[in-house]
């Protein structure tokens, strides 16, 4: 706890400076402000080689309230700045959505009055830029977000003071991954190795059949989009436990993506892969040769859109995806233009995921 | 039908018979026919009172412009009997009034018009005064009452009259000189008339006869309008003295030639028994005597006296003339408004006001309608000639921004009239929605992002700006959609002139608009950051020991130092927009950037100075050139 309250401090710190800054070039120089904040975004995003995961570039923008659409810009990072040092101050914890609602004010005169946020994605982008300007995630200032990520096995964690086994035992239920992820530690793994899948539909019916038992791992899903602490914990279970990571998601362009983000990364938080990402996770399914290897009927083969195919034309010539098994697999879909959804297993009978296709793809790979 | 109705009739007679299965043929008379099918010329229900404005208003103008007087026209419209809807119309204008022997046939009888020639009026059919007349005669027992003083006589004279609708002829009551003491009319000549009718005045129709009045003095500002009414009197005064050249009356163009025009051409010259090449030299325009041999040759008839040609032989010679190549029409009958008037009129556009009921309540000497003036900070015209339906047609675009205008609003004339109703489906809506807004120099969005504030009820980006536009078509035919007059179809290549007049025009002011848009964001720059600036303040001086009241003050000076500047040195508006996608180096290179800045500034700014002084250097260039060339030469 010491720690944390010294890295609080080192954050509020970091605030006042910023703050210090402007006013010293804003009464001393009489200069116009500007805030240089790391650009983020697809043109800012960078393929390492060495770390095999996307990092950020050398771009910066710099937020001065010098036209008309910056002011309200400027104006909105130097309060949620605020809003985090008061915050910090008074030793409290906040979500996203609490950070929106702390800082929700009307601007203008009676005549002319706005929204000083046009909704929560505008408070969002501000709580991204403090963390840009002190260089401090988010979760060590104690905004967080809500908790979706969902994690089953033989885990044990204590989250404060309270110990949490993850290993339920009843097949029932899963437990969420608390965001608050600094006040989260990783006491004992039991777990051979730790699966990672798109959808906690999917995870709740490999829970229900046995597999944690039978095979002695950790079941994680990061509902859709993973948030923050679900690939943290995953990256730590990675690299500090030394537990092979492979992770499923739908054969489809988004659901590769979303494998992806645990295993590269993704552009909107390239700043922050040191962190996040797990470059040695395996990324193992749904191939899309498995929709034909697996006889998956037609009915249960969805058609691909124009956007799943735009996607997967850009995903072909990523640098990350060259290598031969991935071109192959692309062309694949780009012919056929199919995709499916892992749930499309449970056509062939509601154990057939579980019992048939995950441990034949595990054992192919060497993990079983 | 009963007896006293046959009688009534007069010229048309109705044998009333028992048997069912007859079929009555009957002549009508003009006035019965039109007070039959008054829709034909616009008086129904509502607008009976709004079109019997129009018609006098037009009349008087026509009646003055035909002699170049400068119109001053006084109309008044009063509620009489509030009981059986009764109102008192009048109209005087100082025109050249009407002879005393026509003043009777003038007034009342349907179609008997001085206008039956080609040349650009704003009545066209002898149509407008007579349904006063006999709406009067029908509707009241009040006589219409005429005071006229023509520029061919003396004299004015006083009439009593009322309309014999069942024979299309005037009913004298009276007629008399009016002896020098009583006379009304002050001027060299002029016409009065005074009319009874019934109708009801709803306040729509109301706005629409205020907005019928207005937009008439913006075509016409040399004109002097005033318009009494029982909620006070307002006055247009006259804003200039220029009138445009008036519409002479030309000869048929041959090549909108019929079997009719012909016809009635050879019987013009029926006395002198000139042959048939003569005639049509004679009667048309653009028709050489050579050429007029050249087209009896193509038709193939023989020469004879030309009251001696069959139907069959002239239709011969239509025919050949509509497949000869004539010279354009010439555009001497046509009026347009000009560059100069129609600018005075938009700079001086005045719009009628009606103040709300409550606010005359405690206060009964004030007048309920008021006008303010509307001052656009720029004004722009543009015009072309072209050929549509076979008439000469001429374009007139006006445009005014800025100032105190406040809304978009389209206005469209023909041949100097104001239409009002079905601006939905004129074709000078569809042109304003066809010509980009980028043709200004400004984006749709840029459009939305500064004036979405103003009055939003569209999403298209020109009805938020403080624009005005203006079409006048002139014509001695416009292409009306409807019988109504009120809106103008997209007929042959009308629309494609109309936009490259819109066009000019755009790009015409599209430096000053972008200025104007410049100086517009600067303003709301200057909200933005009052509005701001106190967030700011406040944020940093609850986390740092500052004084907020310091920082406040020079925050303020700064950000107005910092859009002073901007405005002063305006960066393009599109170099604005790129600033967004590509922000400058601010902070970390502030040299390098502040002396990057002042250069570009140095080279938008088209300051005279900095132009004379580039002349000066080549000036001196050259004398310097010289001195070393006469050097070398000594």
């Amino acid at each position: 706890m010491a720690a944390m309250d010294r890295r609080h401090k080192e954050t509020i710190k970091k605030i006042r400076l910023i703050m210090k800054d402007i006013c010293d070039v804003v009464l001393s120089e009489k200069k116009m402000p500007s805030l240089d904040i790391t650009k983020i975004g697809y043109d800012n995003t960078v393929w390492s080689e060495e770390k095999r995961m996307l990092t950020v570039g050398a771009k910066t923008v710099h937020i001065s309230p010098d036209t008309t659409k910056k002011i309200p810009t400027f104006s909105q990072y130097i309060v949620m700045s605020n809003a985090v040092r008061k915050l910090l101050d008074e030793q409290m914890e906040s979500t996203i959505r609490g950070m929106y609602y702390a800082t929700l004010s009307t601007v203008g005169d009676e005549k002319n009055k706005q929204k000083f946020w046009t909704s929560q994605d505008a408070s969002d982008d501000a709580i991204k830029a403090v963390e840009l300007l002190t260089g401090v995630p988010r979760e060590e200032f104690s905004v967080t977000s809500k908790p979706k990520g969902m994690i089953s096995g033989p885990i044990l964690l204590r989250v404060g003071g309270d110990i949490i086994d993850c290993n339920l035992g009843s097949r029932a239920t899963s437990q969420l991954i608390p965001t608050n992820i600094m006040d989260v530690e990783i006491v004992d793994v039991k777990a051979d190795f730790v699966m990672v899948v798109e959808k906690d539909t999917v995870l709740n019916n490999i829970r229900k059949s046995g597999f944690i038992q039978k095979y002695n791992a950790i079941l994680m899903t990061g509902s859709g989009e993973p948030d923050r602490a679900t690939r943290m914990m995953v990256k730590t279970l990675n690299e500090v436990w030394k537990k092979p990571v492979v992770v499923f998601a739908d054969a489809d362009p988004w659901g590769l993506g979303i494998a992806l983000r645990y295993k590269i990364g993704s552009e909107s938080l390239s700043y922050d892969s040191d962190r996040l990402v797990t470059p040695d996770a395996k990324v193992l399914g749904m191939m899309f040769s498995d929709i034909y290897d697996y006889n998956i009927p037609e009915v249960a083969r969805l058609t691909a859109s124009d956007e799943d195919l735009n996607r997967a034309n850009d995903m072909k010539k990523k640098q990350w995806l060259k290598d031969k098994k991935w071109q192959k697999e692309l062309n694949l879909f780009l012919k056929n233009k199919e995709k499916c959804e892992l749930d499309a297993f449970f056509k062939h009978g509601f154990r057939y995921l579980a019992e048939t296709y995950l441990p034949q793809k595990l054992r192919e790979s060497g993990i079983l | 039908m009963d007896s006293s109705r046959t009688v009534q009739l007069g010229t048309s007679s109705v044998v009333q018979t028992k048997s069912k299965a007859k079929i009555n043929f009957s002549r009508k008379a003009e006035s019965e026919f039109f007070v039959d099918n008054s829709a034909l010329a616009g008086f129904t229900g509502e607008r009976i009172l709004y079109m019997a404005i129009r018609e006098l208003i037009e009349n008087s103008l026509d009646s003055c412009e035909a002699e170049r007087i400068l119109p001053k026209i006084a109309v008044s419209l009063k509620l009489v009997d509030p009981l059986n809807d009764l109102w008192s119309i009048s109209c005087e204008d100082n025109g050249i009034g009407i002879r005393s022997d026509k003043v009777s046939i003038a007034v009342c009888s349907f179609l008997t018009s001085g206008k039956y020639v080609e040349l650009q009026q704003r009545g066209l059919f002898g149509v407008g005064l007579k349904m006063i007349a006999a709406f009067s005669t029908k509707d009241t027992d009040h006589p219409l009452k005429v005071w006229s003083k023509s520029v061919e006589e003396t004299s004015e004279y006083y009439f009593e009259l009322r309309t014999d609708i069942g024979t299309n002829k005037p009913i004298v009551l009276t007629r008399r000189d009016t002896k020098p003491k009583e006379s009304i009319i002050k001027g060299k000549s002029g016409f009065r008339i005074e009319a009874v009718l019934r109708g009801r005045l709803s306040p729509v129709t109301k706005n629409k006869i205020y907005d019928y009045i207005s937009q008439t003095s913006i075509v016409n500002p040399y004109a002097v309008i005033s318009f009494s009414t029982d909620d006070g009197k307002i006055t247009f005064d006259r804003r200039t003295n220029i009138m445009p050249e008036p519409a002479k009356e030309v000869l048929p163009h041959p090549a909108d030639m019929d079997l009719k025009t012909l016809k009635k051409a050879i019987g013009n010259h029926a006395l002198q028994k000139t042959t048939i090449q003569g005639i049509l030299c004679n009667s048309f325009q653009k028709l050489s005597f050579d050429k007029a041999k050249e087209i009896i040759r193509n038709a193939g008839i023989e020469a004879k006296q030309a009251d001696k040609y069959s139907e069959h032989e002239l239709i011969k010679i239509v025919n050949i003339c509509r497949q000869t190549k004539f010279q354009s029409p010439n555009v001497d009958h046509l009026s347009p408004i000009g560059e100069r008037i129609f600018t005075v009129g938009m700079n001086t556009e005045r719009a009628i006001f009606t103040r709300k009921e409550n606010a005359i309540s405690h206060d009964n000497l004030q007048p309920k309608i008021s006008t303010r003036e509307m001052k656009p900070t720029l004004t722009g015209y543009s015009s072309r000639a072209c050929i549509i339906n076979n008439r000469p047609t001429i374009v007139e675009c006006g445009l005014a921004y800025g100032g105190n205008l406040s809304y978009f609003k389209l206005y469209r004339f023909a041949n100097k009239i104001p239409l009002l109703y079905d601006e939905g489906s004129d074709v000078a809506r569809e042109v304003i929605s066809e010509v980009e807004l980028n043709k200004m120099g400004v984006s749709k969005k840029q459009v939305k992002e500064q004036f979405s504030g103003l009055d939003s009820r569209s999403d298209r980006a020109i009805d938020l700006l403080p624009i005005h536009i203006f079409f006048h078509i002139c014509s001695t035919k416009i292409p009306y959609k409807t019988a109504g007059k009120e809106s103008i179809a997209s007929e042959g290549e009308l629309k494609k002139y109309m936009k490259a007049c819109l066009s000019d025009l755009y790009r015409k002011v599209s430096k000053q608009i972008r200025h104007e848009m410049h100086l517009k964001d600067a303003e709301n720059r200057l909200k933005l950051y009052k509005y701001y600036i106190p967030l700011i303040v406040d944020a940093i001086s609850e986390s740092i020991d500052v004084s907020a009241e310091d920082l406040t003050s020079s925050f303020l000076t700064l950000v107005d130092r910092h859009v002073k500047k901007e405005v002063s040195h305006p960066r393009s508006l599109k170099a604005n927009a790129e600033n967004h996608a590509v922000p400058e180096q601010h902070h970390n290179v502030r040299g390098q950037h502040k002396s990057s800045r002042s250069k570009k500034a140095y080279l938008v700014t088209k300051s005279s100075k900095s132009l004379k002084m580039k002349r000066v250097d080549s000036t001196q260039e050259k004398i310097e050139n010289f001195m070393t060339s006469s050097e070398e030469l000594g």
